[in-house]
């Protein structure tokens, strides 16, 4: 039914549309709505409402159909071989945020584990919540290494939006007063236990510019009226926020963008829209709108704005642009620097050390925090006492201490015996020895083969192309994980721990959950797609503002430039709208 | 929102024992073994009454409910119906069976009918066996049977609540807080 005309093209027709109800689609939604849009937020998967979707956000562990919450191992490799890689994703409580892999295939040339959330609020209802700035190193890199192309922003350019986006989510946090380490607008911060507490002063004792400071994390802890208003509280320290939070405690989509949007009345949300390209007109020279397949009634329709944001996760809004091609886009949309679906980029993690506190066997928390310590980067910051010669850029450690379980014997982890009876229940109903985790958290640079590539041949359950990856980690992330292994060991061994034990753990692409790269910003058409407002260079009134758009991959977690990104953008699209130059 | 009092005073009225009662239940474990009062959907008749006995040798009750009152044999049921792979219930299974054979070998009767002391006496066999199988990372049908019965006991509502601590909102994170003010392991991390 395409080329609408007359009543039903002006019924079809917003001033802007949202590809995506993620973590950027909702702050899109929510910036362009209270500027006074009128917008369509497009989202492919089914409808999920805040409070009411969330099944298993008050399940007790007795609760669960299945022990532990685990689901069976015949399950995970019908329907969920890829989304079970993590170990942590896929259970009972978590499975409806997650896609099924057999109705969403993709091809792997080399491995690469593509977690998603098909539904709207994407996988801001089940992300981290850990919330940096990228800092003015990380924007000048680029630049100065002659790595892939220069940011076409910096640092100052973003501070404004990343306050801005702060300030409504709402992040708890410690400012610490470095350079390299961005401070932002925080509430209080949350609390080291003892461990952390002893590690934190002794570590920084014996290595002075690793700082050891509490996770920044997306979660209330001292409310405005603005985030109370929205329907959201405190956070409760329950730290299931994977399953959903019934006190908005942390930042979703859900929660917070879609609410605020919803509220300006100029919003409409269309769940099961499935976009599936960008139509463009040849004549005016600018995109007119979207086409998308209904994933119930599985009909094409189309929908018309002045302006759309493509914020459907970093390979699907590629993957949105790959498939929109015409004569004027032959090889994908915005596509003449050849650049669309390559520079793939992630965190590599999964390597650091562990070691025992050798105190404190009398001494416990109360409360399940739901974040955890955080050792900004540390290396190659620009002076000569920082300088590694093995590796360009750097990590930083996420991590925490806690006291064993009563799941702390199982499988063949006991040493000898382990008895039974009253004495081993007694022994397992009290806490076991304290641990303390360092794990880190590596930037991986862009490299222009490491790429995703549109596959006519393999369609999904709708008949749809998919994606091929080829994406591999090279020489600079593998002598940086060493160091990351090492570095962790001696601060743990530092720190007076026992039985410190260096661990890689292995990496495969994909892992960290943070995509990026793709449709990367930059000064010239020649080598980017996006410039610097994350517009699409031929194409003005198409913006990308998901993982996508990232030029280089810092190491901190991403979302919070994703959405500072997005806040930024709609504030120059509203603006140009204006002045009609879009 | 859930207030854990209630819960606990809940589950206390479901067992139908009050906090003193719990010394009464370990003599009772001494006793021969009560008949099933549930019905088995996976194992047979015979293993479910088994199971039973080993659970609540394996985890007794003590101060607070065992892994009987708690539940853990259905739980087990359950999940060999539903959750276990194929392997594991074969393990579950030929474990059971070499109980009541061994029972049988030393004692000339099924395990479930020995004195206590014999029923323990094959059980410490099994644990050593198992520790010596587990130091050359080997799988042991004991070291498995014990892991059902831990998990199905600290995640059932006696374990977490009564043996454990459990709080599902605990509204505030402490970072210092003497062991002695919370007095036992949390449930949940």
């Amino acid at each position: 039914m395409a080329n609408l005309n007359g009543r039903a093209r002006r019924k079809n027709t917003y001033d802007a549309i949202v590809v995506g109800s993620g973590i950027t689609g909702g702050i899109a939604a929510k910036e362009l709505t209270q500027k006074g849009l009128k917008v369509l937020v497009l989202e492919r998967g089914r409808m999920v409402r805040h409070l009411e979707d969330y099944p298993t956000a008050v399940l007790d562990p007795w609760q669960t159909k299945y022990p532990q919450g685990q689901l069976p191992q015949a399950e995970l490799a019908a329907h969920y071989p890829v989304q079970r890689r993590t170990n942590y994703t896929m259970t009972e409580y978590t499975q409806h945020f997650f896609v099924r892999d057999d109705e969403n295939p993709y091809s792997e040339e080399s491995r690469f584990d593509w977690i998603r959330g098909y539904h709207v609020g994407g996988r801001s209802l089940t992300w981290g919540r850990q919330s940096y700035r990228h800092s003015p190193i990380d924007f000048e890199a680029n630049g100065r290494e002659g790595i892939g192309v220069d940011w076409p922003i910096r640092y100052e350019d973003l501070a404004p939006w990343y306050e801005h986006v702060e300030r409504f989510i709402g992040v708890s946090g410690q400012r610490e007063g470095l350079a390299h380490f961005p401070d932002g607008h925080y509430q209080p911060p949350m609390e080291m236990n003892c461990v952390e507490k002893a590690f934190k002063a002794k570590s920084e004792a014996r290595f002075p510019e690793r700082r050891v400071s509490i996770g920044r994390a997306a979660h209330l802890t001292e409310p405005t009226e603005e985030q109370l208003s929205l329907g959201r509280t405190k956070c409760q320290f329950r730290n299931m926020c994977i399953r959903g939070c019934p006190f908005g405690g942390y930042y979703s989509s859900n929660s917070g963008g879609l609410v605020a949007a919803e509220r300006t009345g100029n919003m409409v949300i269309r769940p099961n829209s499935i976009v599936t390209e960008l139509i463009y007109d040849e004549k005016a020279g600018k995109a007119t709108g979207v086409r998308i397949l209904d994933a119930e009634t599985k009909k094409d329709e189309e929908f018309y704005a002045d302006v759309v944001f493509l914020c459907a996760s970093a390979f699907n809004s590629t993957w949105i642009m790959m498939n929109s091609t015409s004569s004027r886009f032959p090889n994908g949309f915005g596509n003449a620097s050849d650049q669309l679906g390559r520079n793939v980029m992630d965190h590599h993690l999964g390597v650091g050390a562990t070691g025992e506190a050798p105190e404190f066997a009398d001494m416990y928390y109360s409360g399940r925090r739901p974040n955890g310590i955080y050792v900004p980067r540390f290396r190659n910051l620009g002076d000569a006492a920082t300088k590694r010669s093995d590796y360009l850029r750097g990590f930083g450690y996420q991590g925490g201490a806690y006291r064993a379980g009563w799941d702390r014997d199982l499988g063949n982890r006991a040493q000898g015996a382990k008895g039974f009876g009253a004495g081993r229940k007694a022994a397992l109903s009290q806490p076991g020895p304290w641990t303390m985790g360092l794990g880190g958290f590596g930037e991986i640079l862009p490299y222009e083969d490491n790429r995703i590539t549109l596959n006519r041949d393999v369609k999904d359950a709708f008949g749809l192309p998919t994606l091929t990856f080829n994406v591999t980690i090279r020489e600079n992330e593998i002598a940086m994980r060493r160091d990351m292994q090492n570095a962790a060991a001696e601060m743990l061994e530092a720190a007076g721990f026992k039985n410190v034990q260096g661990k890689d753990g292995g990496y495969a692409p994909g892992l960290g959950i943070h995509e990026m790269g793709t449709a990367r910003m930059g000064r010239d058409p020649k080598t980017s797609v996006l410039n610097a407002h994350n517009q699409v260079h031929e194409c003005k009134n198409v913006y990308v503002t998901d993982g996508a758009a990232m030029t280089s991959a810092s190491c901190v977690n991403p979302s919070l430039t994703y959405m500072a990104l997005t806040a930024r953008a709609a504030d120059h699209a509203v603006k140009a709208r204006k002045r009609g130059d879009l | 929102m859930l207030n854990r009092r209630d819960a606990i005073r809940g589950l206390a009225l479901a067992v139908g024992v009050g906090a003193s009662g719990w010394a009464e239940r370990a003599l009772a474990a001494a006793a021969p073994a009560p008949a099933l009062t549930w019905t088995p959907t996976a194992l047979t008749q015979d293993q479910a009454r088994l199971l039973d006995v080993v659970a609540e040798l394996i985890i007794p009750a003590t101060d607070s409910p065992g892994a009987r009152a708690a539940g853990v044999p259905q739980f087990i049921d359950r999940a060999v119906g539903d959750y276990y792979e194929k392997s594991q219930v074969e393990q579950l299974l030929a474990g059971l069976a070499r109980m009541d054979a061994d029972a049988r070998a030393a004692h000339g009767d099924a395990f479930v009918a020995l004195a206590p002391e014999h029923q323990v006496a094959l059980l410490t066999t099994y644990d050593q066996q198992a520790g010596v199988a587990r130091g050359q990372n080997q799988s042991h049908f004991f070291t498995a049977l014990e892991d059902m019965v831990t998990v199905g006991y600290f995640t059932s509502e006696a374990g977490a609540t009564m043996a454990l601590r459990y709080d599902p909102v605990p509204g505030a994170y402490h970072g210092c807080v003497p062991l002695s003010e919370v007095g036992r392991a949390w449930a949940t991390r």
